[in-house]
């Protein structure tokens, strides 16, 4: 069976082919997308590699495309030039391919040059979406769906068709290189196909998954997952030994996509996989291939994450007011362009902004390709990482939720005492994600450092009249403060087990701290405690907490307290969870002599508080 | 419901006000005799209290109910209430021992309620904050003030009311926060302890919060003695009600010329039926 056809221009053209196809019997011999071939470790590719030394591909051309209102396709040069507009149906996203856009829709596929918008060609596609293209200045190759196969369709700069070749091979994104055509397809192989003769002159397998070839900054690259590049080293490729380079692995909000497949048709507007994407781009002629400032880049919404090329740690975020919907890294930074039709560039370091501009008007979507266009340095390091991960966490957008989780799991990690205030601003805003307040209580319980802002935070409470309507993270805070063993925390301690706002689970773990630091001071409020709740504990969490202010009694006074202890633990009205913890405290702690109520006194199961009650 | 309760409450206080008044305007020199107060007949409390000290769950359930029935004519055994509430009950027994401490009406009760009025159980701080309006005292203040800051809203209404029936003075500028935050409760307090900056300002809330809630606090401050609000204060706000205009100040003007006694204050009255005049045919 063939498996492919290649139609010629030209009847003579056809049949020559033909015979070709059917003279395919030497399975080391190149038949177009063929499946037969045996590996020629590397020989074809590095062939094709040594005639096209010293043929670069050409300069592309710096350069945003916009989709906005109905059909229209906005070309904003990142470098000098003007902005220009143009109008087309579309299908798919424009495709920036070289020195032109490819835009498709309404059954033709057309090229306009990047530089004006002027429509250079077109040519019908009896409705195939475009889902690649590439270009050098002369030649562009389109990749059109066809669905259980593709139709590859060579097009000269006057529009006419140099090839046609359908497949039923899916094929992914192409790229031209002084008019040798590379095709990557079957997620493992780029075809190099003279556009010439139709030829493939040329075959490497990758052992990536491959569906895209793409030059840039004036390299040819394939790849989906991580970037090959086309190098006097990708005749080893099937052996691994291509420059290759891909971004480490690490937990990132979503499920972000270097580059998009190849193969897929990519809708004129943005949608949820435009919202979180990694960025990064390859460091170009450099050996070894790496990528370029070191840092890449994850978006999420309208959060951007810095990351570290090598292990991937965080290195900044950046908070913008707007969704980014498209973007390109560059060298030296990133450009992004969000909903309203602002373009920034973010220096690589620091994420911060170095250059803006507008598209003068809301976007549906955008590309982005730059070619020598380098995002300039940010005058100024911005804030600090501790800074920028609160800036990002405290954005009130149930969208941005899980990056926040991952920010508020970075900023645990921080030493920065502004870290602990950060943590505590969020477990006590009733307007925080309530996800993001869990994490917040349990990063906070773990802190080290920012016992001042821990303080501060006991000191406040629940007030409706002052408008302050969630009581501070109380259990988090009494555990790290208790582990600091911080003298000043007892009396605030105190002072929260009383509050009934707090959650039961925080007047637990006041308790507990309590047990651990309280003193002498804070006798009165741990007695009325433990008279109020041993009987009328609400539930197993304060009944707990009852126990453990006995604990604190019995370590700070044991004298004075044991025999109202014992009394609770004999009597029935006691809550039987206090009950048994008191009986576990009293069993732990034997009675020392001299601690006994003297004969004929009759222990109380309660102490009175430290009531004024007249007599 | 609870709102429409409130008000109603304080219309039945207002009447009662409305009365006392008379007197008040027609004797400047000779002001409001009380009521006479019969005190209750003072009870054996020690058999009840021997219940409360037993430590036994159903005797203490038995001395309470003892107690109760006393009412306040057993106010000597306040002390030992609040000592068994103080040393620590079941939820049943502690919101028994609670009310049993308000039906004594004795501020020795207060500093112990004024605890439970912070426990963790909603319905044990509501027991404990009406009690404490019975059982008065600085505490039962202090305690009443510092519930208006209560996420319940049942507790903060019932504060509020609280601080009006205590004549909480010193309490109005937190009812005026109170009110501001959807207290509505702290209008008709305000109207019952303001002074005459104090009832201007809630004058001054017509037209920004609900008509019925400032009015709660408006009529009970008209019907005050004018030993304790003035004439020219009363004017100043029957003024503002003018201005207002609107069909349901007339209507509530012309209620209050109604209820007007024949012994108001010719100036009052006159004020009351210009106002009157003034605002027939306002907008609904």
């Amino acid at each position: 069976m063939k498996t492919v056809t290649i139609r010629i221009l030209g009847a003579a053209a056809l049949i020559a082919s033909a015979l070709s196809q059917g003279c395919a019997s030497d399975p080391s011999r190149l038949n177009t997308f063929s499946t037969d071939w045996l590996d020629d470790s590397g020989r074809s590719i590095a062939e094709v590699q040594t005639r096209l030394r010293g043929a670069r591909p050409s300069a592309n051309t710096d350069l945003v495309v916009s989709v906005a209102g109905n059909d229209k396709i906005i070309g904003t040069p990142l470098g000098g030039g003007a902005q220009w507009t143009a109008k087309h149906a579309l299908d798919v996203r424009p495709i920036i391919a070289g020195g032109v856009v490819v835009v498709s829709g309404g059954n033709e596929v057309a090229a306009l040059d990047a530089t004006s918008g002027k429509k250079l060609w077109a040519r019908p596609t009896g409705g195939l979406p475009l889902v690649g293209a590439g270009d050098d200045g002369n030649l562009t190759a389109l990749s059109l769906s066809r669905g259980a196969g593709s139709t590859l369709l060579i097009v000269g700069r006057d529009g006419s068709v140099k090839r046609q070749i359908e497949t039923d091979k899916t094929l992914g994104d192409p790229e031209v290189v002084g008019g040798v055509v590379f095709v990557p397809w079957a997620n493992q192989y780029v075809s190099a196909i003279d556009a010439a003769s139709g030829d493939e002159i040329g075959r490497v397998t990758i052992r990536d998954k491959v569906s895209r070839a793409l030059t840039i900054g004036g390299t040819l690259y394939f790849g989906e997952l991580a970037f090959i590049r086309f190098d006097d080293k990708i005749s080893q490729s099937s052996r691994g030994g291509a420059s290759r380079v891909a971004l480490p692995s690490r937990e990132l909000p979503g499920t972000p996509r270097l580059l998009v497949p190849g193969t897929e048709k990519v809708p004129p507007a943005a949608n949820a996989r435009d919202r979180d994407r990694l960025f990064g781009r390859p460091s170009g002629e450099a050996t070894p291939l790496a990528i370029d400032s070191g840092r890449f880049y994850a978006s999420y919404y309208r959060l951007i994450l810095g990351l570290e090329a090598q292990r991937g740690n965080l290195t900044w975020v950046h908070t913008h007011p707007h969704d980014f919907i498209g973007g390109e890294a560059v060298t030296g930074g990133l450009v992004l362009c969000d909903e309203e039709g602002k373009i920034v560039a973010l220096d690589a370091q620091t994420g911060q902004v170095s250059m803006e501009k507008s598209v003068g008007e809301p976007i549906k979507s955008c590309v982005v390709q730059a070619d020598t266009f380098q995002a300039p340095k940010a005058a100024t390091p911005g804030p600090s990482l501790s800074q920028q991960i609160t800036d990002a966490v405290t954005v009130r957008e149930a969208t941005l939720a899980t990056a926040q989780r991952l920010l508020l799991r970075e900023l645990a990690t921080l030493e920065d005492e502004s870290a602990t205030k950060t943590l505590i601003d969020i477990a006590s805003d009733p307007r925080s994600v309530p996800v993001l307040v869990a994490d917040a209580r349990a990063a906070l319980a773990t802190r080290k450092n920012g016992a001042g802002y821990m303080l501060a935070a006991l000191g406040k409470h629940y007030d409706f009249l002052h408008d302050v309507l969630r009581s501070p993270p109380v259990g988090p805070i009494a555990a790290a403060l208790a582990a600091m063993k911080d003298p000043k925390a007892p009396p605030l301690l105190a002072a929260q087990l009383l509050d009934p706002q707090i959650t039961d689970d925080d007047v637990k773990q006041a308790a507990a701290a309590l047990a651990l630091i309280g003193t002498e001071k804070e006798m009165p409020q741990l007695k009325q405690f433990f008279a109020m709740y041993r009987g009328t504990a609400p539930s197993d969490e304060v009944a707990v907490a009852a126990g453990s202010v006995a604990e604190a009694m019995l370590r700070i006074d044991p004298k004075g307290s044991r025999p109202i202890v014992e009394a609770a633990a004999k009597d029935s009205m006691t809550v039987p969870v206090t009950r048994a913890r008191l009986e576990a405290l009293l069993a732990a702690t034997p009675e020392k002599g001299g601690d006994k109520p003297a004969a004929g006194e009759k222990p109380s199961a309660g102490d009175k508080p430290a009531t004024k009650t007249k007599k | 419901m609870r709102a429409t309760t409130s008000l109603h409450t304080c219309r039945r206080v207002a009447l009662a006000l409305l009365l006392s008044w008379a007197g008040a305007t027609s004797a400047a020199a000779q002001p409001a005799k009380p009521p006479a107060f019969k005190p209750a007949p003072k009870v054996d409390v020690s058999p009840a209290v021997q219940k409360l000290k037993s430590g036994d769950e159903g005797q203490i359930r038995a001395g309470l109910d003892d107690l109760r029935i006393a009412g306040a004519a057993a106010a000597a055994a306040a002390p030992a209430v609040a000592d068994v509430l103080a040393r620590g009950l079941t939820e049943p027994l502690a919101l028994q021992a609670i009310e049993t401490l308000g039906d004594l009406e004795s501020s020795d009760g207060s500093a112990i309620l004024a605890q439970y009025a912070s426990h963790r159980t909603v319905t044990v701080r509501r027991a404990a904050i009406k009690a404490l309006t019975r059982t008065k005292g600085a505490a039962a203040a202090s305690a009443l003030r510092k519930a208006l800051g209560d996420a319940d809203a049942q507790v903060r209404g019932n504060a509020a009311s609280g601080l009006g029936a205590l004549k909480a003075k010193d309490a109005v500028p937190d009812l005026f926060v109170a009110l501001d935050h959807k207290v509505n409760e702290a209008a008709a307090s305000i109207g019952q302890l303001c002074n005459a900056e104090q009832c201007e300002q809630l004058a001054g809330k017509l037209g920004k919060l609900p008509f019925d809630v400032v009015m709660s606090g408006l009529e009970l401050m008209l019907f005050r003695p004018s030993s304790e609000v003035s004439e020219d204060a009363k004017i100043k706000v029957l003024g503002r009600l003018r201005e207002l205009g609107t069909g349901e100040a007339h209507r509530f003007l012309k209620d209050v010329e109604r209820r007007l006694v024949k012994e108001a204050s010719p100036r009052i009255r006159q004020a009351v039926e210009q106002a009157v005049k003034a605002t027939a045919g306002g907008s609904q």
